[in-house]
């Protein structure tokens, strides 16, 4: 089905433009010096930026490590093959909502503390917002494993390659290696440079996330994007300015440790290629800790989910109590109030707008202009979410559109079509063209064949890009609140707005809303995407 | 109804896959082209099924039965094919990858003949099977019947007996160059070995993009 430029130009009009012009206008407008000299000498400039580094970098390495070990017991086992739907599950509930439960688990009067501490009142632990936010990086590591594990497992487990590995570790394991030399000589440096950009994503997310930093991170001083998102709040137009300078001082700084990392990688390939061919070892595959790993993040995420609920219908739970008080469903109704149906339906119409336009672009290019779409893609998932959103805010004043649901929907459309197009793009290009010669060969119109032959064979990660979507836009925070300009207000908003309130049940039953139509959206993806074919 | 060919050529950028020739196939008779992998026998199936993809062009005209389809929609061109793979949708039944291409009709018209096909292939009672359960043997009986029954006036056969094994090739063999024979249907088969092509049957080669009797 070739539609031609037409199929193109939705796309380009509705996301690639806008996102373009978001990134020019916030280059543009951090051009002043007064902006950069004001942030440089920003206070808390510099601490944060370190915070915000060491987080972020540590979180990358740690969750890089845990999903290897974890890939290490799995591969192999039943449970390997399900690992789309095991990931799916984690990555499903949202980072916010994690970071709420978490807090609610590891907090001085927490479910943690009163199994271990106990006494009359809550101890004097440090552990959210703590000075060196241990606790930001243990909920960007617990999240992002499970997606850098569902990578691993993309690069190893289908199709051709899984053969190929399969072949490779037997012809490894032959020659006399044992399973931990074979990852760490054969697996490993395949499948980590295939994994290059989601590792630089999952880093890139780590340094710049805000509503994480906000809920959990340190206080004193908060990460760089924190202190950045505080100066585009602003309403002085100076101080404003100095956030954008920031936002757009946070890339640069990103681009030099990204430049560092790969002069490093330089520096020790040499040593490292030397490794490779140091001869049979018997290195043995950490089948053991990846199991403890494996068992005590689903613990963690069971334990999040558990005490949200709890939390949710529990009006009233004092310390050192095991048990709250009581059950009711106050929290949820005040939830009828909440932003609910605005955020479900943006998260809907947003994610199935960018099907469409990405659907029609697939029918109407070749497969090799597909590059330009990839970079754009890269640019908005690898960008500061803050720097896009700056730009975005300032954009959208240009043109009426703060403070108005098509303005809201156009920034929440940015990543969530990167996102699905990363999804898509490779079982949509990867489709076999003969289904479709032969559907027209036997007399079916380009349409038929699509809709009766492509679409439903494509069903399944058609679904799950659908659901990834959805699961994206329901927890955009940063470019929805400016977006929104305060006239509009939607989940993540009051949901960060309450974490630093008292009202644990309240917050609870927010996360549960933020994490359960995902969860939804994923399960319903999995239960109708399910081939009934081989 | 024969299938024709006028002064076809297949191009990359600067570079002339396959040089213009002329070729005309009469009703029921195969033709089989030859030629090393990578010389041009797809594209020149797919250049005559109207579906030669970027960055490869064709030009020339195509003729069924003296219409000149050349600039039709595949869909329109009346041009079976049958692949290397039985390319059966795998999300259809087999009842209902024989009716996808079927004309249309009344629904008692249908049944008929999708009955009647079944028992052609003699595969009564599968015809709600997935065709993921059926044989190899069977899925290319399908995919044949499929085709036969969309009433082509060609059927372009591109390597489609290299997946069987020696003794169930010879039967599809047979089985397909049989059925195109009773409905006089034009064939034009491209394959690697010499042996797949119908005894008797004229046998071209592609050699240095062009194409000569063999």
């Amino acid at each position: 089905m070739r539609l031609g430029a037409a199929g193109t130009l939705p796309l380009i009009v509705l996301w690639a433009l806008p996102l373009l012009a978001a990134v020019l206008t916030a280059l543009a407008l951090a051009g002043s010096g007064a902006a950069w000299s004001g942030f440089l000498h920003h206070p808390q400039a510099a601490g944060g930026m370190f915070l915000a580094v060491w987080t972020g970098t540590a979180a990358t390495v740690m969750a890089l490590g845990l999903a290897v070990v974890m890939a290490m017991a799995l591969h192999g086992t039943a449970l390997w093959h399900r690992m789309p739907l095991l990931s799916g599950a984690a990555l499903a509930i949202p980072h916010l909502a994690f970071a709420i439960g978490f807090g609610f688990l590891i907090m001085p009067s927490g479910v943690l503390a009163r199994l271990i501490a106990g006494g009359d009142a809550p101890p004097n632990w440090v552990t959210t917002q703590d000075p060196l936010g241990f606790s930001l990086t243990a909920v960007l590591v617990l999240k992002e494993t499970p997606f850098l594990l569902l990578m691993l497992w993309g690069v190893m487990a289908q199709g051709d390659a899984a053969r190929a590995f399969d072949g490779q570790i037997k012809a490894a394991r032959s020659l006399g290696h044992a399973m931990g030399s074979v990852w760490l000589r054969v697996l490993l440096p395949r499948v980590l440079r295939r994994m290059l950009w989601p590792i630089i994503v999952v880093w890139v997310y780590g340094v710049t996330v805000v509503d994480l930093a906000l809920v959990i991170g340190p206080t004193q001083p908060p990460t760089v994007a924190a202190v950045i998102w505080a100066d585009l709040n602003d309403v002085e137009a100076a101080v404003n300015r100095r956030g954008v300078a920031g936002a757009v001082a946070l890339i640069v700084a990103l681009a030099g440790i990204a430049a560092l990392a790969w002069g490093f990688a330089k520096l020790v390939t040499p040593a490292l290629r030397r490794c490779l061919a140091r001869g049979p070892s018997a290195l043995v595959s950490l089948v053991k800790p990846g199991r403890v790993v494996s068992v005590l993040v689903v613990a963690i995420y069971a334990a999040v989910l558990l005490i949200l609920i709890l939390l949710s219908v529990t009006p009233r739970w004092p310390y050192p109590a095991l048990l709250g008080q009581g059950v009711g469903i106050s929290s949820w109704r005040q939830l009828a109030a909440a932003p609910v149906l605005l955020s479900i339906g943006i998260a809907a119409g947003t994610a199935i707008t960018a099907l469409t336009l990405i659907v029609l672009w697939f029918e109407s290019v070749a497969q090799r202009r597909d590059r330009l779409l990839l970079a754009l893609a890269i640019m908005a998932l690898a960008l500061p979410a803050v720097t896009i959103a700056a730009g975005q805010y300032h954009l959208l004043l240009r043109l009426g559109l703060t403070g108005t649901v098509p303005g809201l929907f156009l920034v929440h459309l940015t990543p969530v079509l990167a996102y699905g197009f990363t999804v898509l793009s490779g079982p949509y290009r990867s489709f076999d063209a003969r289904f479709v010669a032969a559907g027209r060969a036997l007399g079916a119109s380009r349409w038929r064949v699509w809709r009766e032959v492509k679409a439903p064979l494509l069903r399944a990660p058609m679904l799950t890009a659908l659901a990834v979507g959805f699961s994206v836009s329901l927890v955009q925070y940063a470019p929805a609140q400016l977006a929104a300009a305060g006239r509009y207000s939607t989940l993540p908003m009051e949901a960060v707005t309450l974490a630093s309130g008292g009202n644990r049940s309240l917050t609870a039953a927010y996360a549960l809303a933020l994490a359960l139509p995902a969860l939804l959206a994923f399960a319903l993806s999995a239960a109708f995407g399910r081939p009934r074919w081989r | 109804m024969a299938l024709e060919l006028q002064s076809v050529s297949i191009a990359l950028p600067g570079q002339m896959l396959l040089k213009p020739f002329a070729l005309t196939v009469a009703p029921g008779e195969i033709v089989t082209v030859m030629g090393p992998s990578g010389c041009g026998k797809s594209s020149l199936l797919a250049s005559i099924a109207g579906d030669l993809q970027p960055p490869l062009s064709g030009s020339g005209r195509i003729l069924l039965d003296g219409e000149d389809v050349t600039a039709l929609a595949p869909e329109r061109r009346r041009i079976g094919r049958l692949f290397q793979d039985d390319l059966l949708f795998p999300h259809m039944t087999v009842a209902e990858n024989l009716l996808f291409g079927m004309p249309r009709g009344s629904r008692q018209t249908r049944d008929a003949m999708l009955r009647a096909a079944l028992q052609r292939i003699e595969m009564e009672g599968l015809g709600s099977r997935p065709p993921h359960t059926l044989s190899g043997g069977q899925r290319a009986r399908v995919s044949l019947m499929r085709t036969l029954l969309a009433k082509p006036g060609a059927v372009l056969l591109d390597e489609p007996f290299n997946k069987f094994d020696a003794e169930l090739r010879g039967e599809m063999r047979a089985y397909v160059f049989a059925h195109l024979a009773e409905r006089r249907v034009p064939g034009l088969l491209v394959t690697h070995d010499r042996a797949d092509a119908p005894p008797g049957g004229r046998v071209l080669a592609i050699r240095n993009g062009e194409v000569r009797d063999a």
